[in-house]
């Protein structure tokens, strides 16, 4: 057991933080759209020294490191607000590292690698939200091309990608997990329709409505009728990026700043509340330890992502609230730094596999209580 | 004891309802709450047909008054409603002029309809006082909660006439009735939507609202509605008394906090989004809950009411 950065690993924490000197308080963490050509900005000068390949192979341009690295990457980025971990160069690109063949390597790593293209994920659909095997969404191969037909929602920053993973049905109608395949579809090909769905954050998801839009097969990544399983473990792949605890760190610390200037922190009952929510910020860094742990000893370490999810983003929301709550009625404005947390914060519970999902992992997995979701 | 409202009151309930179902109702609330505007035309309506005299009336008082508040939340309407029907017939002990606005000494801070408000109503210590304001005195505050703000000098104050002493406990009172018959109004309709939307949500092949993880939590709310909403008609009929007052007030603004984290998360993302209507109500829930003071001052009022007489 150790439990804890060795040397070499912290003075990688160290350059990260002098990396992200020039990044705080980006937004990008909260509001990528807003200021989509600054995070864009900073992707590419991470992609410059690298570290946008942490782990992937030297082969392919990577620095051949372990998750550890990354972990420390995007932990501090969340700790500094920069920005979260890039669709591209996590999903996308370990998922066509360990699927793809070389042609697709080569078509699609080293514009990921440099930060230069981006993607959106293209799962959730009106009838697959938790049930993901639900998907509808239709490819028909014809010759060398698919056309796919449906519909996606809740998707994020698709108004800023250049493409959409896809996750669609090939095999039967009710072929369920057997018949899914995953597609990297242009976001700016005949067909597609792009239209925002206003959030209570003051930001915007998406749907996207497809309608015989063309990919072609060479976009399928890994076998068709196969998506599941690449799906599943593609999630296993990023578990120790997901939710980066120095996030909570930085809520309180923020928190606490704020009950200071307003002259709150010899309150009794906030310090109170502040040394619980301090206990349990440190509770959530031991979860994202062991999920790290797990990902590094290269176990599935599903129940521990699970319990970091749902301990984290719970976290994350107790945290705001606490807040919001001792500042009253001032806590309603709208752009206060608190009132936005606490508002940023009511979807991390939902987004990437909600709460109940997360537990039921727990319960069947790690207490193996068994039953059906 | 008899719980079932009367022939009268059901007619006032129909009656309030029939006009809110023509002039209130969510679209209404997004639509004024884009512009940050206020439904004048529906204060003007209900005032017309007499809701706003119900708490004075001479067959009708103030249970009445807070079942027509009650509705009036359920159905997402833009008026300040609870101020009007029980906070000036309660604190002034006559009708005030509409809209009416309440706040404590902090008009600084955001106060709920402040900017729309032609009577400010001001709970300072032993006594209450009413200020007239003109338009424009108070300034517009930006906010996502489906009410209106405003905040102003607090040199205005100096204009207020006083109700005389005793005042300020008594429109603390009827304050506390007031935002836990909105407060409960807003969490039934917050529920209703979100219940309804998990009975015809199918995920894993069957309803979300069969599975018993989801139906525990939704039960939970329901209990904390409804007991909620109790004790504020216990309170209204009690004549807003302190301890009776504070406890309906600290049980809703509890049940408020409950209902908006179990609604918001089993809608799912659906419910992050504007298309849907739970924010009309689970937004409002957030403002009601850290008005006068918030939920910890509500319990502090049930000690003191309690234990050290007086609110
Ligand atoms: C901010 C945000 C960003 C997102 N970005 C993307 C994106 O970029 N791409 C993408 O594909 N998707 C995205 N999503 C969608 C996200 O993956 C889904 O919201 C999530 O999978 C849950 O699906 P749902 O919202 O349809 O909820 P539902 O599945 O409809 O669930 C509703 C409620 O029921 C509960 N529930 C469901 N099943 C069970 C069960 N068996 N037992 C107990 N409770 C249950 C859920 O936990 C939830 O509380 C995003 C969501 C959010 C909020």
């Amino acid at each position: 057991m150790r439990i804890g950065l060795d040397p070499e690993e912290q003075s990688f924490r160290a350059d990260v933080r002098a990396f992200l000197e020039g990044y705080r308080n980006l937004n990008g963490f909260f509001h990528q759209d807003e200021r989509w050509p600054e995070v864009k900005g900073f992707y590419r000068a991470l992609g410059e020294r690298g570290w946008l390949s942490l782990t992937w192979p030297e082969r392919w341009g990577g620095l051949g490191l372990g998750p550890v690295h990354e972990f420390i990457l995007w932990d501090e980025a969340a700790y500094a607000r920069a920005a979260r971990p890039p669709l591209s160069a996590g999903i996308v690109a370990k998922t066509i590292l360990r699927h793809g063949t070389d042609a697709q390597k080569q078509r699609w790593l080293p514009g990921i690698r440099s930060g230069e293209l981006h993607f959106s994920l293209g799962y959730s659909e009106p009838q697959a939200g938790s049930d993901l095997a639900a998907v509808r969404t239709r490819a028909e191969r014809s010759d060398d091309d698919y056309r796919v037909t449906g519909e996606k929602c809740w998707t994020s920053y698709a108004q800023d990608s250049d493409y959409l993973w896809l996750l669609c049905r090939t095999g039967a109608p009710d072929s369920r997990s057997a018949g899914l395949s995953l597609m990297i579809l242009d976001l700016r090909a005949d067909g597609v329709t792009v239209s925002p769905l206003p959030t209570l954050d003051d930001a915007q998801l998406n749907e996207i409505h497809l309608d015989g839009t063309r990919v072609p097969a060479e976009q399928r990544i890994g076998a068709e009728n196969e998506a599941w399983k690449i799906v599943a473990e593609a999630l296993a792949d990023e578990r120790h990026v997901q939710f980066p605890p120095r996030r909570l760190r930085r809520d309180l610390e923020d928190v606490i700043e704020w009950t200071r200037a307003a002259g709150l922190d010899r309150d009794a009952t906030v310090r109170r509340g502040l040394a619980d929510l301090a206990v349990e910020v440190l509770e959530v860094e031991t979860h994202a330890m062991r999920v790290l742990a797990a990902v590094q000893q290269g176990r599935a370490g599903a129940v521990e992502a699970a319990a970091n999810k749902v301990a984290g983003t719970v976290l994350c929301q107790k945290i705001a609230r606490a807040a919001v709550e001792w500042g009253g009625p001032a806590a309603i404005v709208r752009g206060e730094p608190l009132e936005f947390l606490w508002r940023q914060s009511l979807w991390e519970t939902i987004g990437g596999g909600t709460s109940e999902i997360m537990r039921g992992v727990v319960a069947r997995q790690g207490l193996g209580l068994g039953g059906r979701r | 004891m008899d719980f079932e409202p009367s022939p009268d009151q059901s007619a006032i309930l129909e009656a309030v309802e029939t006009l809110l179902a023509q002039r209130a109702g969510p679209e209404r609330a997004i639509e004024l709450a884009a512009k940050g505007e206020y439904d004048f035309e529906l204060e003007e309506a209900l005032s017309e047909a007499g809701f706003v005299d119900v708490a004075l009336g001479e067959e009708t008082g103030f249970l009445e008054a807070a079942l027509v508040v009650e509705a009036v939340a359920r159905a997402g309407g833009v008026v300040a409603a609870g101020a009007r029907l029980l906070v000036a017939p309660g604190a002034a002990e006559r009708p005030l002029p509409g809209p009416v606005a309440l706040a404590t000494d902090r008009i600084d801070r955001p106060v709920r309809y402040g900017a729309h408000a032609r009577t400010l109503l001001v709970a300072d210590g032993d006594e209450a006082g009413v200020v007239r304001l003109e338009p424009g005195e108070f300034e517009p505050v930006p906010s996502g909660y489906g009410y209106p703000f405003g905040r102003g000098a607090r040199s205005l104050l100096d204009r207020a006439d006083s109700l005389g002493p005793g005042s300020g406990p008594r429109m603390r009172g009827w304050w506390r009735v007031a935002l836990a018959a909105e407060a409960v109004g807003t969490m039934a309709a917050a529920l209703r939507v979100t219940v309804d939307y998990l009975k015809q949500r199918r995920q894993f092949g069957r309803a979300i609202g069969s599975f018993q993880a989801v139906q525990h939590r939704l039960a939970e709310c329901a209990v904390s509605v409804e007991g909620a909403r109790w004790l504020m008609l216990e309170a209204a009929w009690q004549g807003a008394r302190p301890e009776a007052a504070a406890v309906a007030a600290a049980h809703a603004t509890t049940a408020a906090a409950r209902v908006f984290r179990e609604t918001h998360q089993l809608s799912g993302a659906i419910g992050y989004t504007r298309e849907h209507d739970l924010h009309v109500w689970s937004m409002r829930l957030q403002a009601l809950r850290l008005e006068l003071g918030g939920a910890a001052a509500q319990r502090r009022a049930v000690a003191e009411s309690r234990w050290a007489g007086g609110a």
